[in-house]
């Protein structure tokens, strides 16, 4: 429990991001699903899915994220893959990835606390634009200049044709 | 108010991009018919800059907070020129600042394009339905009525979009409540971008009132 405890510490996923919302997730002896908007408020009182690995059509577990807008659940040690949480509100919403796994071989530098066989969740962005959450603010700030210059250069390339 | 991927059904995503695809056809079509299509892009340009960047920008509608939209802005100041901003402008918000979706750019493409046409034939009409107003009122008043009715119809369209399509999973009723209070934080802000319009359209009837013959 207190290695899957300091796994939690460290274990903090990428977030996933659709319509200002983010939904991080960190392991803890449970994976807790933290779902925020864009705004950085908590999205209180929405509802999430759980699907286990290889059964994405059949909801494991539902329930709602709290005033923190956190949920965790357990996932089922024997059912390793990608499992998926879909976070659900007033139509906004965000799906995460969530690879469950057995542990098998401890870590090489031995730096991590040894754990009885378990779960490992690690996480993966499921978007089909994922590179937007690895981008830092600059990366971003960047990105967005450029849209924006792109179309003021259009406007001035038309308004230059009409002298 | 920009519908994510991963909301909807394929088959609503699919119907979409054919109303897109059509208004598209028809927006450019109107546009190729005038005497010099390119005349108003400059402006289509700017406004499409505008657009993309508007929703960055929040506003706290308590308990919620809500983005600017301006398609009925765009709707009243481009003509037919508003879909295909519209469109230019969902397609690099899905990319970059990660609103919307491109499965669901069809779907909000129409959900705030139409609209937007809809704001600029409302705003047109002041000719014809505002002849017992004096002039600055009249102008002002169908703006705002464009910018207003044009966000106004786009969120009854999400509403409609969403509540008919919530998946059998979800608790249904929790998930209407939800979408209600959304769509009601929408009303002020309507109301804020049709004062918006009716602003930058008097200041433009002012400064350059030819940009207002579209």
């Amino acid at each position: 429990m207190t290695g899957a405890l300091a796994l939690g510490m460290v274990g903090w996923g990428l977030p996933v991001l659709a319509h200002g919302l983010t939904l991080d997730h960190r392991w803890v002896n449970s994976v807790e699903v933290q779902a925020t908007f864009e705004t950085g408020e908590p999205m209180v009182q929405a509802q999430v899915l759980v699907y286990a690995a290889g059964n994405p059509s059949e909801v494991w577990q539902q329930g709602t994220t709290d005033d923190q807008g956190r949920f965790s659940f357990v996932p089922d040690a024997t059912l390793p893959g990608n499992w998926e949480v879909m976070v659900r509100q007033a139509g906004h919403g965000a799906i995460a990835t969530i690879p469950v796994g057995t542990v098998s071989t401890a870590p090489a530098n031995g730096s991590k606390p040894d754990m009885t066989p378990g779960v490992e969740v690690g996480s993966a962005p499921n978007s089909l634009i994922s590179p937007i959450t690895n981008l830092s603010p600059v990366q971003r700030g960047i990105t967005i200049g450029s849209v924006i210059w792109g179309l003021i250069g259009t406007g001035l390339f038309f308004a230059r044709g009409k002298r | 108010m920009h519908i994510p991927d991963g909301i909807l059904p394929a088959q609503v995503c699919a119907a979409g991009y054919a109303i897109t695809g059509l208004a598209t056809w028809y927006s450019l079509r109107q546009i190729n018919s005038r005497p010099d299509p390119t005349a108003e892009i400059p402006k289509a340009s700017l406004l499409t800059a505008a657009f993309f960047v508007a929703s960055s920008i929040y506003i706290p509608v308590p308990p919620a907070s809500v983005h600017l939209i301006l398609n009925g802005l765009l709707g009243v100041m481009l003509g037919y020129f508003a879909f295909p901003a519209i469109l230019i402008g969902l397609f690099f918000q899905a990319l970059v600042i990660g609103h919307g979706g491109i499965t669901t750019l069809g779907v909000n493409a129409a959900m705030m394009g139409i609209p937007a046409m809809l704001a600029y034939h409302i705003f047109q009409s002041r000719h014809t339905l505002g002849k017992v107003l004096t002039e600055p009122t009249r102008t002002g008043l169908f703006a705002f009525l464009g910018g207003t009715l044009g966000l106004g119809i786009a969120a009854l369209i999400f509403l409609a979009l969403i509540i008919f399509n919530i998946p059998a999973e979800l608790d249904a009723g929790a998930e209407r409540a939800a979408i209600l209070a959304l769509s009601i934080a929408h009303v002020p802000l309507a109301l804020i971008e049709g004062l918006f319009t009716a602003m930058l359209v008097l200041f433009v009837r002012r400064v350059k009132p030819e940009l207002l013959e579209g």
